[in-house]
């Protein structure tokens, strides 16, 4: 015999407009063992809490049902009610009848049925549930973040500066990622190598910091407070520890390839740094474009390196690191705009995507900042062209939130650095950020002309065939526009990085329905995963712009900060174990565990679980044709008896 | 080229006894003589001397990989194998449960088994209908040339042609007739579980005396373990003593596994079991 309360939330109106909650408490008072059952408007309010926990004192209840909203939400909360009242935390039930119920219909007969269902089946199965008592282990302190970009490099250095070791994990041979690629930024137009590079060498130079470039994960094992995560070192061919970055090499070596720092626009030699300010500041060779490695001739750069660095026999390292805490923060890809050909991108030169034109403006770029075309010439009239790709249900829905703004820094720069017409395609500006609005009506004020009107087409002038023709309807006037302009530059789609599946699989990160990392909850836990201990912060989430990277990164750095500082940790109590009485050592728990929890113990003949690795996600279970593994708090008992009691309406 | 049923009897002898002998193996799985010659039987040689009781003709068709498990991890077996017999031996290879150091693997081509009961060809209606062993290390006789004719799943245009009610309906009828004597698990090489799940009792999982829903849940849980795993090798509908062709609906299950995964039960041992193992590029037809 239990005693179970049942206590049904209302939600405000968000329960109670599609579920009748007095209904609700007086079906579940006639079922067997409830001893009381009652409604209320807002259960998770303190007033809420404390009815609970009289009643719990009172009726001297063993068993708590809550009926309200996902346990996502509040399971934590009325947990603790449980606990603060002397129950076992774990025999407290939460029947979700807001996102399962009240959201998902109009209909207050078919809410009210089905609520009366889940809670039937929830009684069933709450007779059977067993106190149980949560795990504690020892938290790791150190931190892993996964991309040097403005966002890794943010958070990493706010870790560091609080006493933590953090590794700093980066596939590139330097740091620094897209911003390092710009001029300025809007919209204050600061520059942005000024504000980034002392940030990246406080990387290198910090102590806490252990700065892995040209690294890449290969391997996670554990789970948070304790991940062993196995880091592949490609090879470099070129000794740091040795090198002293005089960089005789890049001078002599006749290897060439394009340089991706340049968007393709300039060659580099096959033994490198991408930039001048690069960190570390030391080369390395690119395989495929090394004379050597494709010839088996050349060796220049060993000869004229002093230091003896080069070392063509390099091969790829692994190492494990542990760490209590992860944040990723691998950034974005911008879409090949190749795919659609009506911009004409890769067929006609004076065809530009953003990123190219972030280095014609550098000053460190290709151009030396002169906004020249392909051809060496001054253009005379430019098109921007917005939403490439973005808000496009054909390509990507989503909007890239900084396009916009670039776009306008890019008109402005043009004002300055040329004595172009400058033109913007709009469909609309979206200008929402801190002095954004005063950027853009800057902007206006510039002579930039504004033209409201997704493009259709780039075609080539068939009068002055160097030139093309903008095809747009101007949505202001209505009429068509056939624009001639020198210069066409794209403001394409931002979207997940192309490794960010392999990235979700090595960290169990659910994606969004465009690809960027699945956060928490999007407003209540917007940098936590659901892999718990794993962070998110910058673009690798959703586009952005630097000050909103910036602000989750240090946010994801205060969340990680949370799990390591403290020296124990609880873990939730249910995980699995199997019974070898049953087990048929089919392996099939071996096979499926995402956690490599289960393992098969071949003296004994049966599996086992090391229950310091499970997560409690019960795929082994239901993978286990024999029954033979039980997973505490879902039970096949007690999921059976929940599915009787479903089933009885 | 006809197949001598006596030649591959005496190429067996010889092998068990050689390996024996050798000491290279401590038992020969193969068949045996039964009450008459129409019923050989699973047959066990332990010594050189026991090579001398095997037997080969037409009626051998069970399914020795059925016996590889019960023997403690580590020893030494040679099993005689039959085409569909060797996709058994791969697949529980493939599960783990036997380690191919340990096994060696005498191959039999044949064509021309047949089915006791009603003296009929055995062929891809109710098996894979291959010829050739795909795995072996000796290879008793000479490959058989060629290709079977038919698809193993032709056999089921028929059954696919009903609607779901009517489909619902055949199997409710075929299965309601199972006395439930479970000779199809003793049969199958891949019904290896110990104790089988509708043996258990906490929780039960169905009614163990042959009853209408005891029967349903039993053939569908057991039709659903063996989802990528069966080997088509009809034995479980051969042993069954009154005719449900269990087969059907196994056929049915590893060509839609087949069609969503491109991988068949048993074919290669470098496969991993199909419906445990997570790719990247795995079709996501099955939750439709
Ligand atoms: C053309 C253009 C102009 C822009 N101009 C501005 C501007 O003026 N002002 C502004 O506020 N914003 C601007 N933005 C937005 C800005 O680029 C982003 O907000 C910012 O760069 C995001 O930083 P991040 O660290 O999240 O990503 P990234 O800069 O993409 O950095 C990610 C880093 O992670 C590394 N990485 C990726 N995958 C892995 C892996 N698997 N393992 C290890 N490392 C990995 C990458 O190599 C990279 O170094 C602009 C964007 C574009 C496209
Ligand atoms: S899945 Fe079940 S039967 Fe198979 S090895 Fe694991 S515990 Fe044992
Ligand atoms: S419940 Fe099973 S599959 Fe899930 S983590 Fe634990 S052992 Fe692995
Ligand atoms: S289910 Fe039947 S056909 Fe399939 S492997 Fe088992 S015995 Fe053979
Ligand atoms: S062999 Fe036939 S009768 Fe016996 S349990 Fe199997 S299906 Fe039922």
């Amino acid at each position: 015999m239990s005693r179970i309360g049942v206590f049904v939330c209302h939600c405000g109106l968000n329960i109670a407009k599609t579920v009748r909650v007095s209904e609700l408490a007086q079906f579940a008072s006639t079922l067997p063992d409830v001893v009381v059952a009652k409604d209320y408007k807002f259960m998770c309010s303190t007033p809420g809490q404390e009815m609970i926990a009289n009643d719990i004192r009172e009726h001297r209840l063993d068993r708590v049902i809550v009926t309200a909203c996902s346990p996502l939400m509040h399971e934590q909360t009325f947990r603790k009610v449980l606990a603060a009242s002397g129950l076992n935390q774990y025999l407290l039930t939460i029947v979700n009848i807001r996102e399962q119920v009240s959201w998902v219909t109009h209909d207050l007969d078919e809410g009210t049925a089905k609520a009366k269902a889940l809670l039937n089946g929830a009684v069933s199965r709450s007779r059977l549930l067993m106190p149980l008592t949560s795990r504690v282990i020892d938290v790791n302190p150190d931190v892993m973040v996964l991309g040097g970009g403005i966002a890794g490099i943010q958070a990493a250095l706010e870790l560091a500066n609080t006493g933590r070791k953090v590794y700093l994990v980066e596939k590139n041979s330097t740091i620094g990622g897209h911003m390092a690629q710009f001029d300025k930024t809007f919209p204050t137009l600061d520059c942005s190598a000024c504000i980034l590079t002392p940030k990246m060498d406080s990387v290198l130079q910090h102590k806490n910091i252990q700065l892995m470039t040209s690294c890449e994960v290969s391997e996670v094992k554990g789970f948070v407070g304790n991940f062993d995560i196995t880091i592949r070192q490609k090879a470099r061919y070129v000794d740091h520890n040795k090198c002293n970055a005089c960089l005789a090499c890049t001078e002599k070596c006749p290897g060439k390839s394009v340089s991706e720092w340049d968007e393709g626009l300039v060659k580099r030699k096959a033994i490198y740094i991408p930039f001048p300010q690069a960190v570390p500041q030391k080369p390395v060779i690119d395989r495929e474009a090394c004379t050597f490695f494709k010839k088996g001739k050349c060796r220049l750069c060993e000869k004229v390196c002093e230091q003896k660095a080069i070392d063509f026999g390099e091969q790829d390292t692994f190492s494990t690191v542990k760490v209590g805490a992860v944040i990723v923060a691998t950034g974005y890809d911008l879409m090949d705009t190749r795919d659609l050909i009506q911009y004409g991108y890769g067929k006609y030169p004076g065809v530009y995507n953003a990123l190219e034109v972030e280095r014609l403006f550098n000053s460190a770029g290709p151009t030396s900042g002169k906004v020249t075309l392909r051809d060496g010439s001054e253009p005379k009239a430019i098109a921007i062209l917005h939403c490439i790709g973005s808000r496009d249900k054909n390509s990507h829905e989503h909007c890239s939130r900084v396009c916009c703004m670039y776009s306008l820094k890019f008109a402005h720069l043009f004002k300055e650095k040329t004595s172009a017409d400058v033109y913007q395609f709009y469909i609309d500006i979206r200008a929402a950020g801190k002095g954004y609005e005063e950027f853009y009506n800057r902007i206006i004020e510039e002579d930039v002309k504004f033209i409201r009107g997704k493009v259709a087409r780039v075609a080539k002038s068939v009068d002055e065939p160097d030139r093309l023709i903008v095809e747009a309807e101007d949505t202001i006037t209505g009429k068509f526009i056939k624009l001639p302009v020198d210069m066409v530059v794209l403001s394409p789609a931002m979207i997940p990085r192309s490794n960010a599946k392999d990235v979700a699989r090595l960290f169990n990160l659910s994606t969004d329905k465009q690809g960027f990392f699945m956060e928490r909850h999007p407003k209540l836990a917007p940098l936590s995963t659901m892999s718990e201990g794993v962070f998110i912060a910058g673009v690798c989430q959703s586009p952005k712009d630097i000050p909103d990277t910036v602000a989750q990164a240090n946010g994801a750095a205060a969340e990680a900060l949370t799990i390591v500082v403290k020296d124990k940790l609880e873990l939730e109590a249910t995980t699995v174990m199997v019974n070898p009485a049953s087990c048929c050592a089919c392996q099939n728990c071996v096979r499926v565990c995402p956690y490599g929890a289960p393992f098969f113990n071949e003296p004994k003949g049966v599996s086992e679980i090391n229950e310091a690795l499970c997560k409690g996600c019960g795929l082994c279970a239901s993978v286990c044709p024999s029954s033979a593994i039980i997973a505490r708090h879902f039970t096949n008992e007690q999921v059976l008896a929940e599915m009787e009691g479903l089933m009885e309406f | 080229m006809a197949v001598s049923f006596q030649q591959i009897e005496e190429k067996l002898k010889t092998e068990a006894r050689r390996l024996l002998e050798s000491g290279e193996v401590s038992l020969v799985l193969a068949w045996g003589k039964g009450y008459d010659e129409k019923h050989p039987m699973p047959y066990v040689a332990k010594c050189p001397s026991d090579a001398d009781g095997i037997v080969f003709n037409e009626y051998c068709t069970h399914n020795p990989a059925r016996y590889l498990v019960r023997y403690p991890r580590g020893t030494k077996i040679a099993v005689a194998v039959k085409a569909a017999d060797s996709r058994a031996v791969v697949q529980l290879i493939q599960e783990d449960k036997v380690k191919r150091r340990d096994l060696v693997i005498l191959g039999i081509p044949v064509y021309g088994i047949k089915n006791p009961k009603t003296g009929e060809l055995i062929d891809g209606k109710t098996t894979c209908g291959l010829y050739n062993p795909v795995l072996y290390d000796v290879l008793i006789g000479e490959e058989v040339h060629g290709q079977p004719v038919s698809s193993p799943y032709a056999v089921l245009a028929e059954y696919e042609a009903m609607d779901r009610d009517a489909r619902f309906a055949f199997w409710k009828k075929e299965l309601d007739r199972c006395i439930r004597c479970y000779a199809c698990r003793k049969a199958c090489p891949m019904c290896y579980c110990d104790p089988c799940f509708i043996d258990q009792r906490k929780p039960r999982w169905g009614e163990k005396s042959p009853e209408p829903a005891g029967n349903l849940m039993y053939h569908l849980t057991r039709f659903h373990h063996l989802a990528g795993r069966c080997i088509d090798c009809g034995e479980c509908s051969r042993a069954c003593p009154v005719d449900i062709p269990l087969y059907l609906f196994h056929k049915k299950v590893a060509k839609d596994c087949e069609e969503m995964f491109g991988q068949a039960a048993g074919m290669s041992i470098e496969d991993k079991p199909v419906l445990v193992n997570f790719r990247m590029e795995d079709s996501d037809k099955i939750l439709e």
